[in-house]
Parts: structure tokens; sequence; C-alpha cells
């Protein structure tokens, strides 16, 4: 306990410096731009921003990427309620109630409980994070080859139960994913693999191509499919009366609470993340509501829930990969890119050896979280005005950020040359209702996986039963053999859709 | 890259016994994919002993992707699934053609012309677009391009044409 304070105290030392302190804020208010514009996601800025962080010192650059990713959640909420476009895919079920309660003259309160949700579920993630770090850490010291191994196959798994749509489509993504990650030179031999004699190959598909193709310029294409001038129903009258009542308040408190909870669990579980958690929180509230037939006609609930549990994810996805150095999704996996190119290798040493850098991160997410209620509500008007630029001015702009973002990495035009055609490749995948992000996961954990699988078949000396035999590995991979079974079995599956439907009715 | 062309009402392309046609052609290009892979990594090293060569992995991997294409594909057969989404050329060409604008001029001529450039051509990727305004933002956007990125943010890139700045 006295260890966790005195962490945490670090910590907040660090996050008040003032480059720290304004980082944070730029990050926050960044990832709230993100979160407002529907069209560009966060992957996308991430990756777009990678570039910018080079000339910063690793924990500031740290902090603002963390801002970018919980800003984009405060974002997405505003958009959601206010014009029923969902800037993220964090927010969609929010637009279910939210935009109803915006409808009845109640945009305020509506706004102003997902603010208080957000808040409240940061604070709660911020110090699950601090007091699970350090014992997850001892964990991970106990973790060999083969209980990585299982555990990123786990982690794969999850990853394919929580997609939406096919199951076999979306573990062949997965794999599609590890193949590409394939390519550039072999980490032990230093053979060129599938590389065809293409210097900038040598090292490999840069992640954050890859990433910028099929989140950012698929995107732009999908939606010029659609006809650049998008439905903008606005909300014309103005908001009034911000404050919710006390009745309000009072039924918005458990939901917010369970909300938190589940996003906190979703969040640390490898392949989970903030979109899933966003719909089991909606789906959980009208489950155990007395009168399920108040959602999406405006209840409260429904925009209280999912919006404390996306924000809890989005920080508590922060473990896995602060502690294990397992990115659990696509956002963390360029955290991973961003801390490589300050070489700083993310896993268990660095909680040890850098305290400064992860309690301070971690303060700062508080910090950040704060910065994000006080600024929000005030600039609501702001980010409304932001919608009204046409889309057919905004993507050419977003055309150029990435370009110029992704040319800046490795100063090198082949890399957006290669993310033109993952756009391409991505504009087809989603034509034929492929997931994209597992392919990233898939690409993130593939180097991981392949070196434990050969460490550990070198260490039982060509024994594959040791993925089995191993008590930790076996529990991690017969957990994943039953999520596989659980996902594939009818009635589990019914559910499954259920709760991704919930979005599209 | 394998992007399939924009062929009209696609119903009568397909053979009847096919039920998905969206799966079944997205499985099958997942296949080629995978027998592409297992050519590219055919040269590599395989196992030795029990320890993994260079080409293990990536073989594995592919015959992984082969056979769960193979799934694919046949579930496209087998369940009446979803008709080929209908593509666009608009979008996608001049995006790309922006893209790839980019990526050749930015070397030889710098940031100022290849941004607004590219700009330009990405901006025809929609019919509503409307010029003038169009070309206002991008001017706008190519000054603030030029300041955010070189000067504020300190990275490497030139901003005019090389034969000027010689």
């Amino acid at each position: 306990m006295a260890d966790l304070f005195s962490n945490l105290a670090l910590g907040f030392g660090v996050a008040f410096t003032p480059i720290n302190l304004l980082l944070c804020l730029i990050g926050a208010l960044v990832g709230t731009l993100v979160g407002v514009l529907p069209g560009i996601g966060t992957i996308a800025t991430v990756a777009m921003l990678l570039p910018i962080t080079f000339g910063l010192p690793p924990v500031g650059a740290l902090i603002m990427l963390a801002g970018i990713y919980y800003g984009a959640q405060y974002g997405g909420s505003t958009t959601s309620i206010l014009v029923n476009i969902p800037g993220e895919a964090t927010s969609v079920v929010t637009t279910l109630d939210g935009f109803q309660m915006a409808k009845q003259g109640r945009a305020g309160p509506a706004l102003a409980i997902a603010a208080i949700g957000s808040f409240f579920a940061g604070c709660v993630a911020t110090v699950l994070i601090a007091v699970l770090g350090a014992p997850l850490t001892k964990l991970a010291l106990a973790f060999g080859p083969a209980e990585y191994f299982s555990l990123m196959v786990l982690g794969l798994i999850f990853a394919v139960v929580l997609a939406k749509g096919s199951v076999l489509k979306a573990i062949a993504m997965i794999v599609f994913g590890l193949l590409l990650s394939m390519v550039g030179s072999d980490i032990e031999t230093g053979a060129s693999r599938m590389a065809f004699n293409i210097p900038e190959l040598a090292d490999g598909l840069g992640f954050a191509t890859v990433a910028m193709g099929v989140f950012g310029f698929a995107e732009i294409i999908r939606n010029l499919d659609a006809g650049a001038e998008m439905d903008r129903d606005l909300v014309q009258q103005k908001i009034t009366g911000l404050m919710p009542t006390k009745k309000d308040l009072i039924d918005s408190a458990p939901a917010i609470l369970r909300g938190t909870v589940l996003g906190s669990i979703l969040g640390i579980l490898p392949g989970g993340g903030a979109v899933i958690a966003s719909f089991a929180a909606y789906t959980f509230e009208k489950k155990i509501a007395k009168d399920p037939s108040r959602f999406g006609r405006g209840a409260i609930e429904g925009v209280a829930a999912p919006e404390s549990a996306n924000n809890a994810a989005a920080q508590t996805s922060f473990i896995p990969l602060l502690t294990l150095g397992i990115p659990p999704n696509a956002v963390m996996a360029l955290m991973v890119g961003a801390m490589t190119i300050h070489g700083i290798v993310p896993g268990p040493q660095v909680m040890q050896k850098q305290p400064e850098l992860v309690w301070g991160m971690i303060a700062s997410m508080w910090i950040g979280n704060l910065m994000l209620i006080i600024i929000n509500l005030p600039l609501v008007g702001i980010w409304v005005r932001l919608l009204r630029v046409p889309y057919r001015l905004m993507f050419p702009s977003i055309v150029i950020f990435c370009a110029i973002g992704i040319y800046s990495i490795n100063n090198a035009p082949v890399d957006v040359i290669l993310a033109g055609a993952f756009g391409l490749l991505g504009y087809w995948l989603i034509k034929h209702d492929f997931e994209p992000a597992p392919l990233l996961l898939g690409m993130v954990l593939g180097p991981l996986m392949e070196e434990n699988l050969r460490r550990a078949l070198l260490i039982s000396r060509g024994d594959w039963t040791v993925f089995l035999t191993r008590p930790l590995s076996a529990g991690l991979m017969a957990t994943a053999a039953f999520l596989l079974v659980l996902a594939l079995l009818p009635s589990l599956r019914k559910k499954r859709d259920e709760v991704f439907v919930e979005s599209e009715s | 890259m394998s992007d399939a062309p924009s062929h009209g009402p696609v119903k009568s392309i397909m053979p009847s016994w096919v039920r998905g046609p969206q799966d079944f052609v997205g499985g099958i290009a997942l296949m080629a994919i995978a027998l592409f892979a297992l050519w590219a990594s055919s040269d590599l090293q395989g196992m030795h002993g029990f320890s993994f060569g260079a080409g293990t992995a990536p073989r594995m991997f592919a015959v992984l992707l082969l056979l769960l294409g193979a799934g694919v594909a046949l579930m496209g057969i087998l369940v009446e699934g979803a008709h080929l989404a209908q593509y666009h050329w608009r979008g996608p060409l001049f995006v790309t053609l922006a893209i790839l604008s980019f990526a050749f001029t930015i070397r030889p001529l710098g940031l100022v012309i290849s941004a607004m450039a590219s700009f330009l051509i990405s901006a025809m990727g929609t019919p509503e677009t409307k010029w003038k305004e169009t070309i206002i933002v991008g001017i706008c956007l190519t000054i603030g391009c030029s300041l955010l990125f070189p000067y504020a943010l300190g990275l490497p890139l030139q901003l005019f044409p090389r034969f000027l700045v010689q």
C-alpha cells in the first residue's frame, strides 16, 4: 500500500511539470477533436501523430498519445448525443438514447451525465492500473515463452469472440495479419522473408503504415461511396440547462458504476477494448432494467453505462501493455511503436527500470480526465460547429495529413505507396465484410508469437506438448479453447449477434 | 492490391451453386494470397532438428490462411449470404492517385507543391467538390502544414522544389 502511494506521488510529480501538463492538454484536445469528427478514427490519428512525438521526451510523448486515446472517447459521445453521428465506434450505442434525450430537449443533462460517467470511470481505471500494475508485473516474471505464447493465443481468441460477424472470417483475418507480420528480416537468422528485394521492406511492413491504410484511407474511400454529403441532422435548439436533475443523478449512478466495472474488466482482457465494452454495458443495462422498453427512447442509463464503460476500458487496456508487454488492441500496438521509437521495450522491465515513465503516464490520465470534464462542457458549441465543415473539404485534408504523417515516420515515399495499397486492400475487406481490427492485432502479435513459439520449442527440445504440460500455459490454452467452443455454440452466437444488432436497429 | 474491378449487377456472373458470393470470392482471394505467400517463402530454410528455420513460421501461417480461406469459400457455397457489394471507382481512383502523386513528388518537388497537388487530386474523388472553396481551403491547409511540420515539429521536410533550393 505504501508502495502504491509513493508510486502515485512519483507519478504526479512527473505529470505536474508544466510541459507534461501542456502535452496532456494537447492530447486530450486533439483526442476530443478526433472523437467529434466522424470519418477519422483513433487508430489513424495516433498513427498520424507518431512522428510528431519524435522530438518529445518519452514521457511527454506517451502522455500525449494516451490523451488522444481517452479524449476520443469523450468527443465521440458529444456528437452521438447532439447529432446522432457516432464520431467513434465506441459511441455507437450512445446514439440510441443520447440522441433521443437531445430531441426531448435534454441534451444538456445527457452530455453532463456522459462526462461525469466518463470521469468517474477514468478515476476508477487509473486507480486500478496503479493497484494491479505491480502484482501483474510479478506474475509476468513467472511467464516463460510457452506461457507468453498461450497468453497471446488466448488474446487472439478473445478478439475473435468479441469481433462482429463470422468467427471463421475473424480468425482468417488474424492469420492474414500474422502472415503480413512475417514480411521482413527473420529475427534469428536475418534471412530476408517475402521482401522481394525491396529495401524498404527489409525491416518489415510498418505497423503504422498498415494501420493508416486499412483504417485511414480505406475509411475515406468507403465514406466517399456513400456520397460526401453525410446526413447531418443537427439539433437546432440551443442547449439549455447543462445540469442534470437530482432524479437523473440517482437513476444514472448505479448504471455508471456497473458500466465502469464491466468496462474495466473488458479493457484488461487481451483482445477486448472500448468498443465491445460500450456494447456490452448497454446490453447489460437493458437486460436488468425493470422496464426495458424505455431504452431507445431517452433512458439516461443508456447514456451513462456505455460512456463509463468505454472510458474505463480505454484506460485499463494499458494494463496488459505495461505489465506484460502485450498490446491488447490496435491503439496499444501503436503505443508500442511509440515506445520503441524512444528505445523503450514495453513489458515488466519498464515498471522497474523506468518507474517515472509508467507512473507519470498513469497520473497524467487522471489529470487528463479532469481537464476533459472541465474543457469539454463549455466547448460543446465549438465542437458542434466543427461538424458543419462539409466532408468534401475534410476528406482531402485527412488524406494529406495521413500522407505527410506516414512519410515522416521513415522519410520513405515507399511507405506512402504501401499505405495507399493497404487502403485499397482495406476497402476490399470492408466490401467483403472482413473486419480489419483482428488483422491489425494479428500483425502486432505476429513477431512476438513467432519468437516465443520458437523459444518454447527450443527449450522443450521440439516437444509440442509443452504448451499443455506447463500448468499456467495449459490453463490459458484451455480457456482459449473453451471460449472458441462457446463462440461457436448456436445459442451464444445468437446472443452475440444481438449485442451488435443494437447499433443497427 | 487485390482490389476486384467494379462489376455492375453481379448476380449473373456467379454460378447458381454459390449461395453467398461475398464470402465465396473473399475466401478464394484469401487462398490466392496464401498461395502467393507460400510461393514467396518457398526459398527460405525450413525446420532443422527441432529449431525453426526462417521459413517455418511464414509457411505455417500461409497454410493456416489457405485452410481458413477454403473454409470461408466453402461457407459461401453452403450458406445463403450477401451478394457482392457494389464497387465505386471515383473515390478509390482519385484518393489512390492523390497518395501516389504525393509519394512521387514529395522528394523532388517539396511539401508545398506536393501537398497542394494531392489535395486537389483527392478532391476530385467526389462530384460534390466546389472548386473555389476547395482551392481556398487547399491553400490554407498547405500553408498550415508548411508551418506545422517543418517548423513547429521540426521534421526534416523540404518545402520547395530541390532545383530551386540548390
